[in-house]
């Protein structure tokens, strides 16, 4: 009898241990939001995790939204849009080339939109982001950027300009704390944005990506097509 | 905090001027902006007299029901155990699913996790913590408190303490590896953005403050 018992309780353990994942949305939401925020939000975690989309997010906001006195149904509408904005984010991160990124890169993508940038600069970002440059942090100086008031399409081009002159993904990280040291100096964000793409030789505000001042060769032009005919000097 | 400092008072706190190289009219606030910075500094530590009563709140919060407790000790009890084996095929079958069962749970966890290419380089060393100090001008305040992402957003946990009697709050806490949302509460109900940092749309028609910390040396955000 003993020994059924010991097969029971070694079943009942593996079945145990394997919901604890999912347990454990409920588990940090206990005692920290209402039941019908507990109820719903498990209902949204639940569909975003089946989604590979990341759950911590959405059980923070909820937590959030309790701690500062948010009625339920706002915290519920806050936790919806988030795994909105998450999935919005997943589609980005995977049109820019990453198949399966992970959880902390998609709530950087989701922050970036929340600051302004589209779905479509996500992607770009995303895209020009080689190594050594990391696109989670390429997303995150960006949106923090936004964050700071630098318009989104040029802290793009900010970003994209720092990558494509060759920059290292430290001289990106030090540059939301160069934007609050121009605005502490009387600048707006934009404008000392703009000193920043100048002082980088990147892509100022306004011009697209690989832009060359007129007078300069353009590195990246390709080589004439050399099945093209000569000009002919005797035409008038 | 006050950050509209006249140009030469701030080259006074940063020690290329003296007080006596100000012209008389700025004296008055590099004295001032002085004394802050001054408190600010040399302010010791303090405990909150109610820390051991919120601590021990925060313990009894997390520590379940009794009906759990009472589980988990009998489950941990030590005690005699008879075992008589007597080995019959249903048995074997149960027991031989049950292995596998677990052994597939075991093989299943174990799998390396996706390679989401290049991010994961941004992973290593998110177990770090970087010291980040916490200061906001709330004179009048009783109560100054920050609470985030990297607290549960409980605004009992990290409380500031008054610099003195300036109006100065600060605080300095671990915080790990990561892009973090905060803000600072004041007298227990009021949220307020840090006037220092970069803010964002909190979902709930407010603003949330941000700070990335970065491990030391590395790129991490």
């Amino acid at each position: 009898m003993r020994t059924t018992g010991l097969t029971v309780g070694l079943v009942l353990a593996t079945l145990f241990a394997g919901g604890l994942a999912a347990q454990d949305v409920p588990l940090r939401l206990d005692g920290r939001v209402s039941p019908d925020v507990q109820r719903a939000v498990r209902r949204i975690a639940a569909d975003a995790a089946a989604r590979d989309l990341p759950v911590d997010p959405l059980v923070q906001k909820a937590i959030e939204g309790a701690a500062k006195g948010v009625p339920a149904e706002r915290v519920i509408a806050a936790v919806r849009a988030l795994a909105a904005r998450l999935a919005d984010a997943m589609a980005a991160v995977r049109e820019g080339g990453v198949a399966a990124p992970s959880g902390d890169f998609v709530e950087a993508g989701a922050d970036a939109l929340n600051t302004g940038l589209s779905r479509s600069q996500v992607a770009e970002l995303v895209r020009v982001s080689q190594p050594p440059q990391d696109p989670a942090i390429t997303l995150r100086v960006a949106a923090t950027l936004a964050a700071l008031g630098v318009p989104a399409t040029q802290a793009v081009q900010l970003v994209e300009g720092m990558i494509t002159a060759g920059r290292s993904p430290s001289d990106l990280l030090g540059l939301p704390g160069q934007v609050q040291a121009g605005v502490a100096g009387g600048s707006t964000a934009a404008q000392a944005a703009a000193g920043l793409a100048r002082a980088a030789g990147g892509t100022p505000p306004g011009r697209t990506p690989g832009w060359v001042p007129p007078g300069q060769t353009n590195p990246n032009k390709p080589p004439p097509n050399p099945h093209k005919p000569p000009p002919n000097p005797h035409k008038p | 905090m006050k950050t509209g400092y006249h140009a030469l008072v701030k080259r006074l706190l940063d020690g290329e001027l003296t007080l006596a190289e100000l012209p008389p009219e700025l004296r008055a606030e590099g004295e001032e902006a002085l004394r802050l910075v001054g408190a600010a500094d040399r302010a010791p530590v303090a405990l909150s007299p109610a820390l051991d009563e919120r601590v021990m709140a925060t313990v009894r919060r997390h520590a379940g029901d009794a009906r759990a407790n009472r589980v988990w000790r009998w489950l941990n009890t030590p005690r005699d155990v008879e075992l008589r084996l007597r080995v019959r095929p249903w048995t074997v079958w149960a027991g031989g699913l049950a292995a596998a069962a677990a052994l597939a749970l075991l093989l299943g966890r174990a799998a390396p996790a996706p390679q989401p290419g290049p991010g994961t380089q941004a992973r290593a060393g998110t177990r770090d913590s970087v010291l980040v100090r916490f200061v906001l001008y709330a004179p009048g305040a009783r109560r100054v408190a920050v609470a985030g992402t990297f607290n549960q957003w409980d605004r009992s946990i990290a409380p500031l303490v008054p610099a003195g009697t300036s109006g100065v709050w600060t605080t300095t806490l671990a915080l790990p590896v990561g892009q973090h949302q905060y803000a600072f509460v004041v007298d227990g109900a009021r949220w307020i953005v840090d006037p220092a940092a970069p803010a964002v749309d909190d979902g709930f028609g407010r603003r949330n403050s941000v700070v990335a910390v970065s491990a030391p040396g590395g790129h991490t955000l």
